[in-house]
């Protein structure tokens, strides 16, 4: 991991750093107005991670729950990756109630389960649609995004053969901690953007630097 | 008259840009902070005219930090630098006794707009 930490410079982790940092803000504000309450926005936290080193790390970051459900979107641009969004096992039921479809089950013909699902890849969509699209904003860039998928993976079981992150890659983990106020729910989000990106990434964050100049 | 300022953000390229956004020539003295609570420390020992203060912040975050120092100093004039413009956000802020709320990233003529309302503020405060 030493050596995947010194891909950027102390320099530009600083400005990749204020980069995120104005992204999940702006995203903050503007999901705050989708779903109508408040949100709490953690510092990201950026770190240069091993595609192999990934599952371990995400146990680590996560303060111990294993069981989780994991949203999976792949972005694709100049900057390319895939956002993993993770929430603990059980978040399902909280989420649900941002929408407030407590009763959708009879609304919508279909079993909570479901339902569940579906919120968590609907947050998902766009809480990950909201700060890529922010980040890309700000270094000038255009994606296209996959559909997202959810995965229910016990994180202590994983393998990194069974990750949905190439084991040889270099990941640019980005993580930030939000928080609905209300629900009292929290997720993760890492950004994993693999090598190709980061020659453009490291010129576009001079750029943006260097448009304050 | 404007004469000093106080940045607190933990991002040292967010306090850079804000430097390079101030008009030229502007003759402040700036202090810089990395954390809210290195703000109220700062604060208390220089008591600038003017402070930018960021919300996401590491050790103590930008609303506690706003709210210690008008506790130190009621008339004291900050305006939050921040993304996240969220209503309640702003709200927050206002009710603990910031300026108002500037979005980030800065521009030069937000920021010239910036220690304009500063010192009428401080004038405000002076009389």
């Amino acid at each position: 991991m030493n050596s995947a930490e010194h891909i950027f410079s102390t320099e530009e982790k600083d400005i990749l750093q204020e980069v995120m940092n104005i992204a999940f803000g702006q995203a903050t504000a503007e999901l705050a107005e989708v779903i109508d309450i408040f949100v709490i926005l953690s510092v990201p936290n950026i770190k240069v991670v091993k595609g192999r080193d990934l599952p371990n790390y995400f146990i680590n970051e996560m303060d111990g729950s294993n069981v989780v459900n994991l949203i999976e979107q792949n972005f694709l641009g100049k900057f390319s990756g895939q956002a993993l969004l993770i929430f603990p096992s059980g978040a399902e039921k909280e989420l649900i109630k941002l929408f407030n479809q407590e009763n959708a089950e009879q609304s919508y013909n279909v079993d909570m389960d479901t339902l569940e699902q579906e919120t968590l890849v609907e947050v998902g969509n766009i809480l990950i649609g909201a700060c890529i699209g922010k980040i890309t904003e700000l270094l000038s860039d255009f994606v296209t995004y996959d559909p997202p998928r959810l995965m229910i993976q016990d994180l202590s079981q994983s393998t990194p053969a069974q990750f949905p992150v190439d084991e040889d890659s270099f990941a640019i983990s980005i993580r930030t901690v939000f928080r609905f106020e209300q629900q009292n729910v929290e997720g993760y989000l890492f950004l994993i953007t693999k090598q190709r990106s980061i020659q453009w990434l490291k010129k576009a964050l001079q750029t943006f630097l260097e448009s304050f100049m | 008259m404007l004469k000093s300022l106080l940045i607190v953000d933990d991002s040292p390229v967010a306090r850079m840009i804000m430097k390079k956004c101030l008009p030229a020539e502007h003759g402040l003295l700036i202090y810089e902070a990395g954390n809210g609570q290195e703000g109220v420390e700062q604060y208390q020992t220089h008591r600038p005219d003017l402070t930018f203060m960021d919300l996401t912040m590491p050790v103590m975050n930008g609303f506690e930090a706003l709210d210690s120092i008008r506790s130190i100093n009621p008339d004291a004039v900050v305006i939050v630098s921040t993304a996240d413009i969220q209503e309640k956000v702003i709200q927050r802020v206002k009710d603990l006794g910031a300026l108002y709320t500037m979005k980030k990233p800065p521009s030069k003529k937000s920021l010239a707009e910036a220690l304009e309302r500063g010192e009428e503020a401080l004038s405000r405060v002076q009389q």
